[in-house]
């Protein structure tokens, strides 16, 4: 009994948003981080996205399309270096590799997760409220 | 006999999300073509509205009980998915809310009919 139609979409994008906020913090976090887990300048991390087909089980040929992750892949593309001698992960000139993480991209990623949870949270608010109207039918 | 006609096409849809409801009316077997003549009630009796009912109250039953594991679950850590136990409670109270209207209607049609004057 599925009272609330549509409402597993919006689950699942609930769902892919809050990963993809995850993976902002990640990257905030290890803004500074030069020797991650493989000894290389951390590398931000990008989420990717692809749909997913619900199945709806006595309904036929109504199909609903959800959203999921679909990968984790790091940025490749390099991070700045300075000159910073006294730094523990210099190199023998004295450079340092910094993670290619830009807090102002961040940023613009954590309001567009925000604002793109709150969009499915405002469905998940009308799906309810039109069952609830529904039951209000004959009062 | 439906009194409101468009309420034939709404009616069965909504029947339709209960688990093993089906139309009350609806004959055993539609799509199979009569071969034998005139009409001879065969196939399963149509379920009685008791049973429907039945079905409806374990149905929200168990959609109170997922939800409330979803919440235990959350608390106690094991899942993050907080908007899932808000979701699955959200559900649980429209599911209610349906049961209870039900009833309500139910309640409404007995008295109705012990007002009728005899």
């Amino acid at each position: 009994m599925n009272l609330i139609s549509g409402i597993d979409v919006s689950a699942g994008a609930l769902n892919a948003q809050r990963t993809r906020l995850d993976i902002v913090a990640q990257n905030i976090a290890n803004a500074q981080t030069t020797r991650a887990a493989d000894g290389q300048p951390y590398q931000r991390r990008v989420v990717s996205f692809e749909s997913e087909l619900l199945k709806k089980q006595g309904v036929p040929g109504a199909s609903l399309q959800s959203v999921k992750v679909a990968q984790i892949m790091p940025d490749k593309t390099p991070g700045q270096r300075v000159y910073d001698p006294q730094h523990p992960d210099a190199g023998a000139d004295g450079m340092v590799q910094l993670p290619n993480v830009n807090l102002a991209y961040e940023m613009v990623d954590l309001i567009t997760a925000t604002r793109a949870y709150e969009a499915n949270l405002s469905v998940v608010k009308n799906g309810r409220q039109m069952a609830m109207k529904a039951l209000e039918i004959g009062k | 006999m439906s009194i409101i006609s468009s309420i034939g096409g709404l009616q069965s849809s909504l029947l339709n999300r209960l688990p093993g409801a089906g139309r009350l009316d609806a004959p055993a077997s539609p799509m199979l073509p009569r071969l034998d003549g005139p009409a001879s009630p065969t196939g399963t009796t149509p379920a009685s509205f008791s049973s429907v009912f039945e079905q409806m109250v374990s149905a929200v039953d168990a959609k109170q009980t997922e939800a409330q594991d979803i919440t235990r679950q959350v608390l106690m850590g094991q899942n993050d998915q907080l908007h899932q136990s808000v979701i699955a409670m959200q559900e649980a109270g429209v599911a209610f809310q349906l049961m209870v209207e039900v009833r309500n209607k139910l309640v409404d049609s007995y008295q109705e009919l012990m007002r009728m004057p005899v």
